[in-house]
């Protein structure tokens, strides 16, 4: 559906968007995860065609460049921060409704779908951010697109608004509507997306599953292990000689990391030399360690 | 280029000029001086027209000069920049729309907006004219309307090439106040100086004001409403021997519709090939 074949965007002597390649198949959700200044929103222009660039990017096999105008027929955006003209949000979808050919019926039934009907005739000044975003989003469904491109769309929303706006993403998804979204939060990301694109510094340096995304990022997990008193020394040689980088805690639990694959083989380690394990905590890595690990030099 | 889409951006842009505060400001300004000067213009002895819509017209010259170059630059200067600038040019340009077509339609509906100004300014003062009986040199009345709308043209296009190539509105402002400075002060200014130092003929002097918008309205609409050329100086002699009234009349009106498709065949093309957002 998305096809990104070695696209390169220079802004004079720097490369924003370095040789990027990668495919999102029809119903298929990708999020393009990077820090600020990764080059996501400057992929996102790319394929919007607002952009001049080096490479060959396709939506259903119309050229972006050269088919400018039937490529955006098929995509529905919504932008960061959604800016629009000082009219009223009913003459703002008429406006675009009308470009993109749909008729009033058609505005209706989209304003009941997001929850602008009590709004609808408020001019787009007095709206709030979070209706700003669903009017941006309200006008990206507006004619029906099969694909969605999302650029960091949840940023201005509220933690209410935010997950019903990514309930909403995910049953367009189910529905079968294709989605690219730029992210910088991992949990919409786990939500959402089949398939994460890591960026950094313009370049594509990873692609993954995110439930997996971690341990692709060579993150650990930590363990919290509680053992009884009198066993918190044996129990830690135990470990330390099996490789692990056992720590003791305090006077009973025992802190090591280890990769999500041999979560179990401390806990068999410890039951086999019949030591007694009296509670266990699991630590899945942060977010923010994760997104630690893609802006700084880990990969 | 889908009409459809110019059409649907014209109309935009039209709702917003008529909505705007500035654009209701500039036609109540230009409504009430072009109504004030037809007054002052007549003395007790004409009240009731008899030079009527040559004199008015005559008045206006002078305020069409100074105000509509001003509004149509700064019109088109901000048109795109700012728009640019806000993103609402970059959302607009997310949809299944040409640059092309928001070019376009963006310039045809601020042509529209300024020529309603303008001719509610000239509408007014002529209703008045007409209503005082004052019937002779309508015609002339008429052509110095369709000059001042030819010359808001010329200027809304010299400002969209300024609004293409500036990312900031505040920039294209001050190129667009700079270069109103420049047609009506400096560009006068110049063409004396340069005559007198470089000697130049009277020839050279005609061509160098067909350079300046601003200078060939002025000259047309002085040519339009005095029956002798010589109060356009010894330029005006050479234009009246050289081409005759008619041909003089026609060349300056050439240059005006010139002076309206260069720049915005220019300010076209450079935004349909440079991708600016």
């Amino acid at each position: 559906m998305i096809t990104v074949r070695e696209v390169t965007k220079r802004f004079k002597d720097i490369k924003a968007v370095d040789c990027v390649s990668f495919n999102v198949k029809k119903g298929e959700a990708v999020a393009l995860l990077g820090a600020n200044g990764a080059g996501k929103s400057t992929l996102i222009k790319c394929i919007l065609g607002l952009l001049s660039f080096e490479g060959e990017i396709t939506l259903n096999g119309l050229n972006v460049e050269k088919n400018s105008k039937e490529a955006k027929s098929l995509i529905g955006y919504v932008p960061q921060e959604p800016v629009f003209y000082d009219m009223r949000a009913l003459d703002i979808l008429e406006f675009f409704g009308a470009i993109r050919g749909v008729d009033m019926g058609r505005i209706e039934e989209i304003v009941n779908l997001v929850g602008l009907r009590e709004h609808i005739l408020k001019q787009s000044s007095a709206l709030s951010g979070g209706m700003k975003q669903r009017l941006s989003f309200a006008i990206a469904l507006i004619s029906n697109p099969p694909i969605l491109v999302l650029d960091e769309p949840t940023s201005n929303l509220d933690a209410h608004a935010r997950a019903e706006f990514l309930k909403l993403i995910r049953e367009l998804k189910l529905q079968g509507k294709t989605v690219l979204f730029s992210s910088h939060r991992l949990d919409e990301v786990e939500f959402l997306a089949d398939r994460v694109v890591v960026m950094k510094s313009g370049k594509v340096v990873m692609e993954s599953k995110p439930n997996v995304l971690a341990e692709t990022l060579g993150l650990k997990v930590r363990m919290y292990i509680k053992v009884p008193v009198p066993w918190i020394e044996t129990a830690t040689d135990i470990l330390k000689r099996e490789g692990f980088d056992a720590v003791t805690l305090n006077e009973n639990t025992l802190l090591l990391e280890v990769t999500s694959r041999e979560k179990t083989i401390p806990l068999k380690k410890l039951l086999f030399a019949e030591i007694p394990v009296e509670d266990l905590g699991i630590e899945e890595p942060s977010m923010e360690r994760i997104m630690q690990e893609v802006q700084g030099d880990g990969i | 280029m889908e009409f459809k889409n110019v059409l649907l951006i014209m109309q935009k842009e039209v709702r917003e000029a008529l909505k705007n505060r500035w654009f209701i400001i500039y036609t109540v300004c230009f409504s009430i001086l072009a109504l004030l000067l037809l007054f002052f213009s007549y003395s007790r002895e004409e009240i009731l027209g008899v030079s009527g819509f040559g004199r008015t017209a005559a008045s206006l010259i002078n305020l069409v000069l100074l105000f509509v170059p001003l509004v149509s630059l700064v019109t088109g200067a901000i048109s795109i920049s700012n728009e640019r600038e806000n993103g609402t040019l970059f959302y607009l340009l997310s949809h299944p729309v040409e640059r092309s077509e928001v070019f376009t339609g963006k310039f045809l509906g601020l042509l529209v907006s300024i020529w309603v100004s303008i001719c509610l300014g000239f509408g007014l003062s002529g209703i008045v004219v007409g209503i005082k009986g004052g019937s002779l040199g309508a015609s002339k009345y008429l052509l110095t309307t369709l000059l001042s709308l030819l010359l808001a043209a010329s200027l809304l296009s010299i400002g969209f090439i300024v609004s293409v190539l500036s990312k900031k509105a505040a920039k294209s402002i001050g190129i667009s106040v700079f270069l109103w400075l420049f047609f009506l002060v400096f560009s006068d200014l110049g063409i004396m100086g340069t005559t007198i130092v470089m000697d130049l003929g009277i020839k050279s002097v005609f061509v160098l004001a067909l350079l300046n918008p601003t200078e060939v309205f002025k000259i047309a609409a002085v040519l339009n409403m005095s029956p002798r050329f010589e109060v356009l100086g010894p330029v005006g002699v050479y234009a009246l021997r050289s081409f005759g009234r008619d041909g003089t009349f026609y060349l300056l009106f050439s240059a005006m519709i010139l002076w309206t498709v260069i720049p915005i065949v220019i300010g076209f093309l450079a935004f349909t090939l440079l991708k600016k957002e």
